[in-house]
């Protein structure tokens, strides 16, 4: 019968049992990897510079885990905090207007043999509505799990996730069908 | 939309990650504590050979329980059961703190 989190977290915590952890580690590294991928816009070595750094500093704070949320949500507030200090110390430009999204995807101004993708339209918006989006969209938390993550009211997250949804499907829509 | 944004993440392959996150971790605790042990266990040894030393082969142990051996039945009786009440609240206690760390 396979370990629930819950199971794998109590052994880490009540034994120190590092085989446990690294199992957590390998249930969770792809979406958490995946998650930094989109919140760098595809630095892979930074995502998971920072991938890295989340895990460590969640072995090294697991007695805070209480087992209110999932362990994922967890470990994704963790992951989000790592990149907004990162982006901090590199005063990282975390926004984008809309005229250069527009800009972005109009025929007559981007080059017609681009191949504009979902990933490339995520990687557009101003970060506020991408995280809400990447978290509720991609990963499937709900918003109350999401706000707990980014530690934003619930209304703004689904503000966030509201205004980015509309403007992927306006990329989209102008991009034409797959 | 939502079912657009999953299918475009892919599973990223471990690919070592793992090994390198554990890699990275501080020993565990049952080293330290092992370590711990040993070095209380060699401390103690040293201690004993110390105390053997300094009070002449442990003749005060002798004359202990030489007047151990002259206490009245009742008295000796008493001492073993007041060791056995102290050496039972300090297991209780242990295993209270361990139960609710378990807890918590």
């Amino acid at each position: 019968m396979e370990l629930t989190d819950a199971d794998l977290v109590a052994r880490v915590l009540v034994d120190d049992d590092q085989h446990a952890f690294g199992e957590l580690v390998r249930r969770h590294q792809s979406s958490v990897r995946g998650l930094l991928r989109q919140l760098t816009r595809t630095d892979l070595a930074l995502a998971d510079d920072l991938a890295q750094e989340t895990f460590l500093r969640a072995y090294k704070n697991i007695r805070s885990f209480r087992g209110e949320a999932r362990f994922s949500t967890w470990l994704y507030r963790i992951a989000y905090n790592s990149f907004r200090e990162n982006a901090r110390r590199r005063k990282e430009f975390v926004g984008i207007d809309e005229e250069r999204l527009q800009a972005a995807h109009d025929p007559q101004v981007a080059d017609p043999g681009l191949r504009h993708d979902l990933m490339h339209a995520l990687s557009l918006l101003p970060l506020h509505e991408r995280s809400a989006v990447l978290l509720c969209c991609q990963n499937g938390l709900s918003y109350d799990e999401a706000a707990r993550v980014l530690d934003i009211p619930l209304g703004t997250v689904k503000t966030n996730v509201l205004r980015g949804r509309e403007k992927l499907k306006r990329t989209l829509a102008a991009w034409g069908p797959d | 939309m939502d079912r657009r944004l999953r299918e475009a993440a892919p599973h990223i392959d471990d690919n070592g990650f793992t090994a390198r996150v554990l890699q990275q971790l501080p020993a565990p605790r049952h080293a330290r504590r092992s370590l711990r042990g040993a070095i209380l266990l060699g401390i103690t040894l040293l201690a004993s050979v110390l105390v053997y030393v300094i009070s002449d082969g442990g003749r005060f142990l002798v004359v202990a329980m030489a007047r151990l051996t002259t206490l009245p039945a009742f008295w000796l009786f008493a001492l073993a059961f007041c060791s056995g009440i102290l050496v039972m609240i300090a297991g209780v206690i242990a295993a209270t703190a361990k139960a609710s760390e378990l807890q918590s």
